[in-house]
């Protein structure tokens, strides 16, 4: 009593933690423990508790709950009389969500259902709850026949094996079936029993049976189902002999066709266990009469003979046993002649019910057909058909013949008889059999091939529907059509029912039937009979029955699939859909993956080539567009390869690197750029690189010159590339990308400012210490970077500024507030580049006007060379000179400046401005008197302030004192140099100018002479000079005097005249400073006539003959010359040139 | 049965010697439930001749194997490995275990070979039944050697860490076979049966 309590105590203690526990494990446990003690120790105690375990039931927790399963499982193990407390329960837990309880539970209601039928069969009188309970038990049945057909494999699995328990329990054992211990069956059940008949329960049993075969043939059962089922019916059939034959063909059936979806393993595994369960079939004494079918099927299975052998009982009396076959086959149809009575009950599922028709009247002719034609194969008329069939056979053997070819075992056999009867039969009965199994061997397609004949010729026997008398009669109430109740008719599918159904019928059932099988055989489609069966009973699960391809054959579909429709453009243009095609390649290649991409983006590519057509590639961009964008909805399946966005440029780039690559594409790319939704960034580059190179460039170019056109919101971005490339070391990319850059800058005023002060800022470089590293680098075509502002560098800062100045003369300004801050090399760079701008502004430029004006400090060069470039060629402009008269007059005081403008200027500011300027490098006083003279000027108008006649006057006129004589003698000569101004003309009004003077220039007389040696002809009129130059009494001017007296030494004989009119004393000095004068002077006057001589003075005769000396000395004291050039002199004696070398020309100062 | 401990696992190969008790011990190691059995009707271990090979009951101790060859040809046994195994064997369990006198109940059983795997669907398919418990019962072929058997435990070892893997084995074992068949590029053989 103690122990009692103290368990008792316990298994609260138990559940109170199971309670309790959150733990599902130790839930789990306490539970298990709880069963341990009740089952197994105290039974006793199960009434007490039950309760409270069921209560578990709706635990959370599944494994909880299929604890609670195995609780009661084992409770009605242990005591069946519980079942109506747990029934409810069960039922329950069968609806569970979970799978696993749900199996469990099938699990158990096969050890339930069995322990409540024998309960039932033991209890009499049968309690009413129990009555109830097996009420609800047989519902529960029917609910877990259906599971049959669950999603779940693992239910499906259960279910099958609780339908083998169920067939078992509610059949018959015959006297040679196994036996298994503790078997139960019909013949246990007492026929007084009210509740449960016999007679139903064999049907139910016979029914369930015939799901069970038609869920082993189906087309798509699963490997494990398959397996299971074929154990079960296996074991059906060794312990319950009458369904032997059933279960034979039903594995010869699977044999021949086994399930397409299986895999290689696991058809492996079905043909093992399916050679495992034919050898325990064979083994099972009852099997005697299917022994070739089976044997058969073993070495179709690869058993060897021996190996078959050795399974092989002992069997003794064949006919005997063929006998009782029949006796056997006789009565279980005895005991299914009841079964209309069944059908009708209404706690049958419908779906046993409507397979148990079609499969009795597919199986049932066939036997019938099959054993009419083996009883007719005798070797005559076998002769016939081969006969007969001969001329059709090839004259060469099929390779598939001969690969499949096994020769026939036991020619003649009786087995082999079967086997062609049965192949035959199947041919007759529509030739589903053989049409629908693959060719197993080499006798198949030999008895194939007479088929035809057979039929044509009626050598053999006539088909089915003329079935005869005598097979019919033996298999008459095998073939008694039960008729379908009417809801079941209705419930069938509208497809797929028997077609052999009615045919039969028509002979061996009564007229209604026939009336009535003949409406559904109108309303259902007439189908192949090889269709599965069991089809109709189920709803097509796709994903059931189908299996996944492999990875690689979707691809390889995939891409064929596409590749078809990209061939098929030819096709499509006929059909008038080549839009509607267009937009299929181009939502694949948007949707799909990333083969199927590059799959039609060859083909876009090919095609850009072979028809230079862009409708598909734009297509595709605008489709990718509206993924970028979301205007499209992305297809949910479509696996993400990176972003949209990725793809659309890299679309982009193939495409334009493509177009880009051949020149002959270049109308195609120009369309690509301009008929895209967008324009990347990485599309730019493309565009830049091309526009870097020297052969391509003015395609790039102009592109980017639309796209700043046509692209408003980016055309900064692609203004900025084409400035770039402004600034590019090639010239031929420099000049188109200048040519383009100016059209915008003339044509489109908004851009104006954007160009400039791009040219600004590459101008503003040019005050950097070091040329900036956006200057270099391959794409500007300088690809080393160099440290000082060398020229390419320099260059490249001016290029775009220089183009635009003459566009936009205020520039200039720019220009000299970064001049006055570069470096030297710069300066000299600028100043060099800036001709022809300059030259392009014109003179009349207010800014450039503006520039001279205000000159900045440090600007001068710039200005002097503005001005320079200016005046080069064309006289300056009143305003010019305006200005720089100005600015020399209030700020720069370098006479430099005056230059180019000097023939602007007066006559007296120039005369003014002389003295500076012959002080200047004798290259600028050459050019200075180039301009004043205007020599070396290509400008016929040349209108100088100053004659040439002037300028030497005013040369000879200078202040003396201001500059120094060697300056003006080096000007002078200059100005001898220019014959083409100095004419004789020019030089004699000279002379007659400086004649007049007085006092007399200094230079007077070097001017004769250099006259004189230019042009001898003046001669004449030189001597009349002198003549003049002795009134003017030139011995007063020491210099000049000098210089008269070298002019008559250089000029004689003819000055002897003149000096033949000097005054005594005068010619003394000349006589005595040239001493070689006096005898030829005197020999000319000795030449004299008489008369001739008498005018010479006596005074002068003395002199000539030396007889009188004239004192000079307080005469020398008169006329001291204060300044006394000694270059005077050396002047002068470097003039000794030949006599006749009048045409050479002195070299001019500084030149040589 | 998502847990390593709730699947109860069983590996058979014909001795109980090498192939099931590498597994075993792997397996267990990886802190699996695992039996190990053997099918054949001795526990035969190779002898120094291939004709002579050293044959036991069922039901010796590896211990007493151990002992025994030692006793026969230590430098033999030493180099063919078999102490060793022998060794590793005995700290795992007794002795060699038949599995055709098993009464316990598995979720999924592996086998080492076809022969083997035969014997246990045979014996499983003609054992009375108890319940309709369903076990899985999947061959690997495995050859008999220690190289290939330790290759074995960890095909072994994947298979079961994937079969854990699945929240509803009965439902998921087809496809699960078929990709680590396709995995492991073996062929492997599968089928159900019941207690």
């Amino acid at each position: 009593m103690g122990e009692n309590e103290k368990t008792f105590n316990k298994i609260v203690e138990w559940l109170n933690e199971a309670n309790v526990s959150t733990d599902p494990k130790a839930k789990v446990e306490s539970i298990i423990k709880v069963q341990e003690i009740i089952i197994n120790q105290h039974p006793h105690l199960l009434d007490a508790f039950l309760d409270d375990v069921l209560a578990f039931q709706s635990d959370r927790n599944m494994e909880v709950r299929r604890t609670v399963v195995g609780f009661i499982e084992e409770s009605c193990k242990k005591d069946p009389a519980i079942l109506p407390r747990v029934m409810d329960s069960l039922d329950l837990l069968l609806r569970d969500s979970a799978p696993q309880v749900q199996k469990r539970v099938v699990q158990a209601a096969s050890q339930v259902y069995r322990g409540a039928l024998m309960y039932i069969a033991r209890t009499q009188p049968v309690p009413p709850q129990m009555d109830k309970a097996w009420g609800s038990l047989c519902t529960m049945k029917s609910e877990i026949v259906k599971l049959i057909d669950n999603d779940n494999d693992g239910i499906r699995t259960q279910s099958v094996k609780f339908l083998e328990g169920v067939v078992l329990l509610q059949t018959y054992p015959e006297a040679d079936s196994m036996v298994r211990e503790n078997d139960f069956n019909l013949e246990d059940i007492p026929l007084t029993l009210k509740i449960v008949r016999r007679r139903r329960l064999e049907e139910e049993a016979s029914m369930i049976f015939n799901l069970l075969v038609k869920f082993h043939g189906e087309a798509h059962v699963s490997s494990v189902n398959l397996m299971t089922c074929m154990g079960s019916l296996t074991l059906i059939a060794r312990m319950r002999p009458q369904f032997m034959g059933k279960v034979v063909t039903c594995l010869e059936n699977l044999n021949k066709n086994l399930p397409p979806t299986l895999s290689k393993s696991q058809v492996n595994s079905v043909r093992k266990h399916l050679k495992l369960q034919l050898s325990n079939l064979l083994k099972q004494p009852s099997a005697v009469d299917y022994h070739g079918e089976i044997t058969k099927l073993l070495s179709d299975l690869g058993c060897s003979s021996q190996e078959i052998n050795k399974i092989m009982p002992k069997v003794d009396d064949k006919s005997r046993r063929s006998h009782k076959r029949t006796s056997a086959e006789s009565a279980s149809s005895l005991h299914k002649r009841p079964r209309l009575e069944a059908l009708y009950r209404p706690e049958h599922v419908p779906e046993p019910k409507k397979s148990q028709p079609s499969k009795v009247s597919v199986d049932i002719p066939a036997e019938m057909t099959e054993k009419f034609i083996s009883d007719r194969l005798n070797p005559e008329t076998v002769c016939n058909i081969v006969l007969s069939a001969l001329p059709q056979v090839p004259s060469q053997m099929p390779s598939q013949f001969a690969a499949n070819y096994a020769p026939v075992q036991e020619p003649g056999s009786q087995t082999h008889i079967q086997y062609l009867a049965k192949l035959l039969m199947s041919h007759f009965s529509g030739g589903s059999v053989p049409r629908a199994m693959p060719r197993k061997s080499g006798k198949m397609v030999l008895t194939e091939l007479p088929e035809d004949d057979v039929e044509d010729e009626s050598i053999s026997p006539p088909p089915p529907p003329a079935a005869p008398a005598a097979p019919a009669a033996v298999a008459a109430p095998e073939v008694v059509m039960p008729p379908p109740p009417p809801p079941v008719e209705e419930l069938m599918d509208q497809d797929g029912d028997d077609l052999e159904g009615p045919v039969f019928n028509q002979r061996d059932t009564a007229g209604h039937l026939v009336v009535q099988r003949e409406k559904l055989k109108e309303l259902t489609p007439m189908t192949p009979l090889t269709r599965p069966l069991k089809q109709k009973a189920r709803a097509l699960k796709l994903a059931e029955i189908t299996r996944p391809l492999s990875q690689e054959s979707k691809t390889k579909m995939c891409t064929s699939a596409v590749k078809r429709i990209l061939s098929a453009d030819k096709t499509a243009v006929c059909g008038g859909v080549s839009s509607v095609r267009n937009k299929i390649i181009v939502t694949l290649a948007c949707t799909y993956n990333s083969d199927i991409r590059s799959e039609i983006l060859k083909f876009v590519l090919e095609d850009l080539q072979s028809r230079l057509d862009l409708e598909l590639a734009i297509s595709w961009l605008y489709e990718e567009y509206s993924l970028m964008q979301s205007f499209t909805r992305k297809p949910i399946f479509v696996a993400e390869e990176g972003s949209v966005g990725k793809r659309y440029v890299k679309l982009f780039c193939t495409l334009a690197n493509h177009l880009a690559d051949k020149p002959e594409r270049e109308v195609l790319l120009k369309r690509l750029y301009l008929e895209a939704p967008s324009i990347t960034e990485e599309a730019t580059d493309i565009l830049k690189e091309l526009s870097c190179d020297e052969t391509r460039c003015t395609v790039g170019l102009q592109l980017l010159q639309s796209l700043v056109i046509r692209r408003p919101p980016k055309q900064l971005t692609y203004l900025n590339a084409l400035l770039e490339h402004t600034a590019h070391d090639s010239v031929e990319v420099r000049s188109n990308a200048m040519k383009c850059v100016l059209s915008l800058y003339d044509g489109r005023s908004d851009l104006r400012s954007i160009i400039e002060e791009y040219a600004i800022m590459y101008l503003g470089f040019l005050q950097l210490p070091v040329p900036p590293d956006v200057l270099f680098g391959r794409e500007r075509g300088r690809p080393l970077k160099v440290d000082n502002w060398a020229e390419g560098p320099t260059k490249a800062c001016l290029y775009l500024y220089l183009e635009l100045l003459p566009h936009e003369h205020k520039l200039i300004h720019e220009l000299t507030r970064v001049y006055v801050q570069t470096v030297p090399e710069v300066k000299r760079i600028i100043l060099r580049l800036l001709d022809s701008p300059v030259r392009g502004m014109g003179m009349d430029s207010p800014d450039l006007l503006k520039l001279v004006e205000e000159c900045p400090k440090g600007a001068e060069t710039l200005v002097t060379r503005v001005i320079h470039i200016l005046t080069d060629k064309t006289p300056p402009s009143t305003e010019l000179v305006k200005r720089v008269r100005e600015l020399y007059q209030s700020r720069v005081s370098d006479v430099r400046f005056l230059i180019p403008v000097l023939n602007g200027l007066t006559k007296r500011e120039v005369i003014d401005s002389l003295p500076r300027l012959i002080k200047l490098n004798p290259i600028v006083v050459k050019e200075v008197f180039n301009r004043l003279l205007g020599t070396h000027s290509e400008s016929l108008s040349h209108n100088s302030p100053l004659t040439p006649a002037e300028l030497l006057v005013a040369l000879h006129v200078l202040d003396t004192k201001k500059v120094e004589l060697k300056m003006v003698i080096k000007a002078t000569t200059l100005c001898f140099a220019e014959k083409q101004a100095y004419t004789q003309e020019v030089l004699a009004m000279v002379m007659q100018q400086l004649m007049e003077m007085n006092p007399l220039p200094t230079l007077l007389m070097r001017t004769v002479i250099q006259s004189l040696a230019a042009y001898p002809n003046l001669s004449g009129f030189v001597m009349n000079i002198l003549q003049r130059l002795i009134l003017k009494q030139v011995w007063t001017q020491r210099k000049v005097w000098e210089g008269f007296i070298k002019c008559c030494q250089r000029t004689k004989p003819q000055s002897f005249q003149v000096l033949l009119q000097l005054p005594a004393p005068q010619l003394q000095e000349v006589l005595e400073t040239c001493p070689e004068l006096r005898q030829p002077l005197l020999q000319h006057v000795q030449s004299f006539t008489e008369n001739q001589r008498m005018h010479v003075p006596q005074s002068l005769m003395d002199v000539l003959t030396g007889t009188r000396h004239v004192v000079q000395d307080d005469y020398d004291s008169q006329v001291a010359e204060p300044m006394s050039p000694d270059g005077l002199t050396i002047d002068v004696r470097e003039d000794n040139f030949p006599e006749n070398s009048g045409t050479s020309e002195p070299l001019p100062p500084g030149m040589d | 049965m998502p847990d390593k401990e709730n699947l109860r696992l069983a590996v058979i190969c014909s001795s109980n010697m090498n192939r099931s008790m590498e597994a075993h011990a792997f397996l267990s190691k990886k802190g699996y439930q695992v039996k190990s059995f053997g099918t054949g009707d001795k526990v035969k271990l190779p002898g120094t001749a291939p004709d002579r090979p050293n044959c036991y009951e069922f039901g010796t101790t590896y211990e007493e194997i151990y002992q025994d060859l030692l006793a026969k040809d230590r430098s033999f046994y030493t180099q063919n490995g078999l102490l060793h195994m022998l060794d590793r064997n005995r700290r795992i369990k007794m002795w060699p275990e038949k599995f055709q006198l098993c009464n316990t109940q598995f979720d999924v059983i592996f086998t080492c070979e076809e022969r083997v795997y035969d014997q246990v669907v045979e014996w499983l398919s003609t054992r009375s039944p108890v319940d309709t418990a369903s076990v899985h019962v999947i061959n690997i072929d495995i050859q008999d050697n220690h190289e290939e058997a330790t290759i074995g435990a960890f095909l072994f070892c994947e298979l079961a860490a994937l079969l854990t893997s699945s929240e509803d084995l009965d439902n998921d074992i087809d496809e699960l076979l078929h990709e680590f068949e396709t995995k492991c590029q073996r062929s492997i053989l599968h089928c159900v049966l019941f207690y």
